[in-house]
């Protein structure tokens, strides 16, 4: 435990990181069309690939990646101010986000030379776009029970089986996907391997699902006899569970697991609370409080980002405190919004909030539930 | 800060302050003999500048020795000593030795600044302020049975004639005595953490030990969890220059230290069972402090009402700006 305290010591945005801040700031004044606010709640979660592509030009899109890949070869603060100014604006920034902050540094680290010069400069370029294949029908929070097989053949593998609640898939090039080449699912995390899909490969259809807003942020992924060439694995066959938890620290340590109801925070505070200050100065500072304290947890995990660990523990438990208190936000608002039932409703402040409240319980889902995440820092704990 | 003090630190705590000798000192009140050790350490000149004779350390610097303190339980005002050292030297007097010196920040009225007054013992004295006037008291130490957490509750006898007296401006001892006691409260929760870990590993129910049962595995993740946050608001709390803390810095240690506490003093006492509210078991050395802590020098509301003002006053157009704002001064402007 000492060493999990220790892990979380105070890390401070290098000025050249904090500098870069201004840029980001203006750029998004002037391309962010006046969105109404419930729209720009759905942030990381709303698709907009022109609006990435205007990043990419900007030379914004894969940060950390080396120069000679397309990247902007700096370091992981650099990519905490860009993901933090996007997050705080409302952005929409799901096209590139997986790609970005996942499957590039993956690719970058397991993948061969042939395979980063293919795909690092078209990620960093938004020409293409990248889904995470881990959910199976039968395989939710029990990943390693994935049962989609690649068995090899003379020209490279043969994939059967299926991916769900795969988001953006349907929109997507190419999904990064856990599966496996050897034994059964029984052998839980040995044999299991990663490949990059291309999603336009012949046997494989893709469904989206309707969410329960409304929206069409999911999908599911079916694979019948398809083709995979050779260089479609990704690191060594075998090895996808170690690769995929090495993912893992970079999908659950970002800002995004803390900043999903802020843009309803802020409606609220000039909204309500700068109208009517004295009922609400306690639950706004309740949830600013928290947000201090995480965001610094969050800075700490960069740090270690930055000097090229890989702080999955750490990641799993900012998660798990970051997603409670993205949970508590529209919570807590609900109960101060409604708290006079005789007083005139916001109509945007109500839309915006009746979102959050329908999406939040997925903010403890995606990526890693809340129960597999506690059972990890109870591992970390020496408990199992 | 330097390991090897920290180090040096931890183990004379380990002397001077395992469970049976704060047992003792709560029992007589008398600890002469761990303030001499103390003392004699240096410890307590750790933010005295070197000019001074101390060690010239930043307020960043001793977080730690703060949350070690608190993990022992260490039955002085130890923290409180530290800065009021420093205190009495930046004001150019030289601070009594072999003495502690609790806190005692007071309203307009000269009224304790908390529902409880803070804990002292049998070599106590009081700085108390008033405004931006600073006296150093004799104490008065009130029965044991006195106190509703049966601590030694000290006060300053604010009649007697100071031993020293000294103004400094922008120095608010509200915001040092409620930041140490958010560190304190960050170092109890950790032990408290590691005793509920070793009382899951030993404890056998149902034929099997409490750490195989995945509840018990979820809770003690939430304690850690809880256990982390404390100690990061702490830190975040004791940034500061010139002695000066930051009201919205300790609003946010404070207020979440508490938050911690509930939380984690909550689950310590569900997997110690009924042996954890026995006198005997030390479990109660420490949720009782926690209690106590909690109630002393603002609880949440007040410390979170604080903030949720601060963020209606700022023109800060977001909350993350607001904060980004708060927290701009980091260590590297401390003095």
């Amino acid at each position: 435990m000492i060493a999990l305290t220790e892990a979380f010591s105070r890390a401070i945005i290098p000025a050249i990181a904090e500098d870069f801040r201004a840029q980001v700031k203006s750029f998004l004044g002037a391309a962010l069309p006046g969105q109404p606010p419930h729209v720009r709640a759905r942030t990381w979660s709303a698709f907009d690939a022109k609006f990435s592509r205007s990043l990419a030009e900007r030379g914004w899109l894969g940060l950390t990646l080396p120069k000679r890949y397309g990247g902007a070869g700096l370091d992981a603060f650099s990519r905490f101010v860009l993901v933090e100014e996007l997050l705080v604006a409302g952005a929409p920034v799901a096209a590139h986000w997986i790609g970005d902050r996942q499957s590039a540094p993956l690719i970058l680290r397991y993948g061969t030379e042939e395979q980063r010069q293919f795909y690092l400069p078209r990620i960093c370029r938004a020409e293409i776009f990248f889904c995470i294949g881990m959910s199976e029908p039968n395989a939710g929070s029990d990943l390693a029970s994935v049962r989609t097989k690649a068995t090899r053949t003379d020209t490279g593998w043969l994939l059967n089986g299926s991916k769900v609640w795969t988001t953006y898939a349907h929109k997507s090039h190419y999904m990064l996907a856990l599966v496996r080449t050897s034994g059964t699912a029984d052998d839980r995390q040995q044999g299991l391997s990663q490949f990059v899909i291309d999603l336009s490969l012949p046997g494989i259809s893709i469904k989206p699902i309707m969410d329960l807003c409304g929206d069409e942020h999911f999908s599911e992924v079916f694979f019948q006899d398809v083709q995979l060439s050779a260089d479609a694995l990704v690191g060594e066959a075998g090895q996808g569970w170690a690769q995929t938890n090495a993912e893992l620290a970079f999908e659950r340590s970002g800002p995004e697991r803390i900043y999903s109801s802020l843009i309803l925070l802020d409606l609220w505070t000039h909204r309500v609370c700068r109208a009517s200050s004295e009922p609400h100065e306690v639950r706004l500072g309740r949830l600013i409080a928290r947000l201090a304290v995480l965001r610094e947890m969050c800075l700490a995990i960069t740090q270690r980002l930055a000097n090229g660990d890989s702080p999955l523990l750490e990641a799993a438990l900012l998660k798990d405190l970051g997603t409670e208190f993205e949970q508590s936000i529209p919570q807590e608002i609900a109960d101060a919004v409604a708290a006079d039932p005789d007083a005139q409703p916001d109509d945007e402040l109500t839309r915006t909030l009746a979102y959050l409240m329908q999406i939040s319980p997925a903010f403890s889902l995606r990526g890693g539930t809340r129960e597999i995440l506690r059972g990890m820092i109870a591992r970390g704990l020496g408990l199992r | 800060m330097d390991n090897l003090l920290l180090d040096s630190f931890v183990r004379l705590l380990g002397q001077i302050s395992p469970p049976e000798a704060v047992r003792r000192a709560e029992a007589d009140g008398a600890a002469a003999h761990i303030v001499h050790e103390v003392d004699e350490s240096g410890f307590l000149d750790a933010l005295v500048p070197e000019s001074k004779g101390g060690s010239g350390l930043s307020i960043a610097d001793v977080v730690q020795l703060f949350f070690a303190a608190g993990e022992y339980l260490l039955p002085i005002p130890f923290a409180e000593t530290m800065v009021a050292r420093a205190l009495i030297a930046a004001s150019d007097a030289q601070p009594p030795r072999g003495r502690t010196i609790i806190l005692w920040p007071s309203a307009p009225g000269g009224k304790l600044r908390s529902t409880l007054g803070p804990s002292g013992d049998s070599t106590s004295l009081a700085l108390v302020q008033r405004d931006a006037e600073f006296r150093l008291l004799p104490i008065k130490l009130e029965e044991r049975d006195a106190d509703p957490f049966r601590m030694w509750s000290a006060s300053p006898m604010l009649d007697a004639t100071p031993l020293l007296q000294f103004t400094l401006a922008h120095v608010d001892l509200l915001h040092w005595s409620a930041a140490i006691t958010a560190a304190n409260m960050a170092g109890a929760i950790q032990r408290l953490l590691a005793m509920s870990l070793t009382q899951v590993n030993e404890r056998q129910q149902f034929g099997r030990t409490l750490s195989k049962f995945q509840v018990i595995q979820q809770q003690l993740s939430v304690f850690a969890e809880r256990s982390v946050s404390a100690q990061v608001a702490a830190r975040i709390g004791l940034v500061g220059s010139e002695l000066i803390l930051d009201g919205g810095r300790v609003a946010i240690a404070k207020s979440v230290a508490n938050e911690s506490a509930r939380v984690c003093a909550s689950i310590a006492h569900a997997v110690h069972g009924a042996m954890g509210i026995s006198e005997a078991h030390d479990l109660q050395l420490y949720t009782r402090r926690l209690a106590r802590w909690q109630i002393s020098f603002g609880s949440e509301a007040y410390w979170q009402k604080h903030i949720g003002q601060r963020r209606l006053q700022s023109k800060e157009p977001t909350a993350v700006e607001f904060v980004r704002s708060l927290l701009a001064a980091g260590p590297e402007t401390a003095h």
